[in-house]
């Protein structure tokens, strides 16, 4: 990846009054990527989206579209066309006009333009509904018209504002793979705004991470997944068991983490003795003992709390003497030989290899 | 239960059911009645007899007032719309949420203020030796014949109409979905163009409606044209005070009023229509 990003943000804010959106942030988008901006609402990541499409005059910074500033470049004169929550379709427009307008606004002349609004319904599906208003379309329809909208132009960057976020579960996941295999096919570097993981980690090839107009964290799914940087993504990935705690080495000098759990060790050298960190352990890496297991891995004792079946795995709770709760997440057949039960005391244990140190 | 709902919705619309009976349905009734009775002697009397119709549509005056009538409420409603369509715009997009408030309130103002009164005031402006002729004399030019024209007759309508039309403007341009000029701008429609391809078709219900509030207002007004316009050309307005007053001929005011009534019912049906034309 030596080639130059597509877009970059270089230090650049956004202030709305005294409230503070998105703090001084750079970020390289790479030509043709899936990225990502994920996070809770309000964490600055549509504000982001739309200070690259213009809608939002950046307080601060400059934001490179293809090496050129476009800071002062309106909204009109960007080729950053987006896709909104809302769709934003037009109800006075039929499917097909819809899909003309932004080529009738470039000039090109009826016929041409026709051609290729009709060549993209084809595309996405949805030639038959052409002469429909947009009200008689359903709502994966009416994505589609959205997308088609959005490409008829052929754009070299495409925004996309949680777009799947007002379908049923299952439209969305069928959503998901058409927005992947359009991406692939057409080469087009999406930018895709969610709140959810899923969707993110489905179809992204880069993940940002964004809490309170920071970026917490970039990567691919699996780093991230793998490997929270801070506190705040283990937190909000949701999948990791956090140990607030404090560095120090152990009697051999290696290092490890005292917590309130106990102390742990790690895996390699982390940071000054006495310095505050959280230990992160991901659900899926902890094993469920009856008996104290070996030497040489962590363990904890806690009692089991509660249960929970979502399909394939199911999920165990768990609570320290110490009032620590722990997640674990096994398959069916990985609990088989155990007789779980609730309020039942078990040991839980991972290896050193799957400790994570995140600083706060 | 099915009866205790009716009874209940009964309750609620049984005044504009009374309402609408005696002071619309009634009166028009009599009105029709009326276009039938005879004058003699400068007294009505009950009758039936088409007489008042064929007279006053055999009329070349008659048919000269509708034409005039007709192309002076459509003038003000197109005129009325176009001045009013940037002052609406401006206060819907521009303007902070509280100068909005403002602004709404001093569109509100007007009605406070009689019509006639304000319909003078401007014979203030535009007579002989009104304002706006002293103001051209004093760099040499006119004293223009402004007022007694239909342009000054306009002027009233517009007046009169101005302040309900941006109002009705407003509150549909208020209503339009922001995102939707967000995403024209998208798509590399500018500023201006984004007007007539997005904000026009999305609040086209407001404006046609706030059209014929204008056409409405001033095909009936009776002020504008005779205070203003001079009497000359004759509207229905004046005609049919003019029929009154010569020798009572109440019914064939009648077939006036009737003819303004059907007119009107006509342009509302077919505005309404146009405006929800296309959409389902």
């Amino acid at each position: 990846m030596t080639q130059d990003p597509l877009v970059s943000f270089e230090g650049v804010a956004k202030r709305f009054g005294t409230y503070t959106a998105v703090q001084k942030m750079d970020l390289d988008i790479r030509q043709g990527e899936f990225l990502a901006l994920m996070g809770s609402s309000g964490c600055g990541k549509t504000t982001t989206l739309r200070m690259l499409a213009g809608l939002e005059a950046p307080s601060e910074g400059i934001i490179r579209l293809s090496g050129k500033p476009i800071n002062d470049l309106p909204s009109w004169s960007r080729d950053t066309p987006m896709v909104w929550q809302s769709l934003a379709l037009f109800p006075f427009l039929s499917v097909i006009e819809n899909v003309e307008f932004a080529l009738k606004m470039r000039g090109m002349g009826r016929a041409e333009r026709r051609a290729r609004a009709e060549q993209w319904l084809d595309r996405m599906q949805i030639a038959e509904f052409a002469d429909r208003n947009i009200s008689q379309l359903s709502g994966g329809q009416r994505q589609r018209v959205a997308l088609a909208r959005s490409l008829v132009v052929e754009p070299q960057i495409l925004l996309l504002d949680e777009p799947l976020s007002a379908l049923d579960a299952a439209l969305k996941v069928r959503m998901q793979s058409v927005l992947k295999q359009l991406q692939r096919e057409t080469g087009i570097t999406f930018v895709y705004v969610t709140h959810s993981q899923s969707e993110a980690f489905s179809m992204a090839d880069r993940v940002v991470i964004m809490s309170r107009g920071r970026i917490e964290q970039i990567g691919t799914p699996q780093e991230i997944y793998r490997t929270p940087r801070t506190r705040f993504v283990a937190d909000f990935l949701g999948s990791s068991n956090i140990f607030p705690g404090t560095l120090q080495a152990d009697a051999q000098g290696r290092a490890a983490i005292a917590t309130d759990s106990g102390t742990f060790l790690l895996d390699g050298q982390h940071g000054a003795a006495g310095q505050a960190a959280s230990l992160t352990v991901l659900d899926t890496r902890m094993q469920v003992h009856e008996q104290r297991p070996a030497p040489g891995v962590n363990a904890v004792e806690a009692r089991m709390i509660g249960e929970e079946f979502t399909g394939a795995t199911a999920t165990l709770y768990f609570e320290t003497p110490r009032g620590q709760e722990i997640r674990v997440q096994k398959s069916h057949e990985d609990l088989a030989d155990l007789s779980v039960a609730m309020g039942r005391s078990f040991h839980l244990s991972w290896s050193p290899a799957d400790s994570h140190l995140v600083h706060e | 239960m099915g009866r205790r709902i009716s009874a209940y919705g009964l309750t609620f619309s049984l005044p504009m059911l009374i309402w609408q009976l005696l002071f619309f349905v009634f009166p028009l009734v009599f009105l029709i009645a009326l276009s039938f009775w005879t004058v003699r002697n400068f007294r009505m009397q009950p009758d039936f007899d088409t007489v008042n119709w064929t007279t006053m549509y055999g009329r070349a005056i008659f048919w000269q007032a509708y034409g005039t009538t007709l192309a002076l409420a459509a003038g003000a409603a197109v005129l009325t719309s176009l001045l009013a369509f940037p002052v609406a715009y401006a206060i819907s997009f521009k303007l902070s949420d509280r100068a909005r408030r403002w602004a709404i309130m001093l569109m509100v103002i007007p009605f406070f203020t009689s019509y006639l009164v304000r319909i003078y005031s401007w014979q203030v402006f535009l007579s002989d030796a009104g304002i706006i002729n002293v103001m051209l004399g004093w760099i040499g030019l006119g004293p223009y014949g402004l007022l007694n024209t239909p342009g000054a007759t306009l002027l009233g309508f517009v007046t009169l109409a101005f302040p309900l039309v941006v109002l009705l403007q407003l509150f549909s341009l208020i209503f339009i979905d922001r995102t939707l000029i967000e995403a024209a701008h998208n798509m590399r429609c500018g500023r201006l163009r984004t007007v007539f391809a997005v904000v026009i078709p999305s609040a086209r219900v407001g404006l046609v409606i706030a059209a014929l509030f204008a056409f409405i207002l001033s095909f009936g007004d009776f002020v504008s044209p005779i205070y203003l316009g001079g009497g000359d050309p004759t509207t229905l307005s004046i005609l049919i005070t003019d029929t009154t007053k010569s020798g009572q001929q109440w019914p064939r005011a009648a077939v006036i009023a009737l003819t303004m009534i059907v007119t009107l019912m006509a342009v509302a049906f077919l505005s309404i229509r146009f405006a929800y034309r296309g959409r389902k």
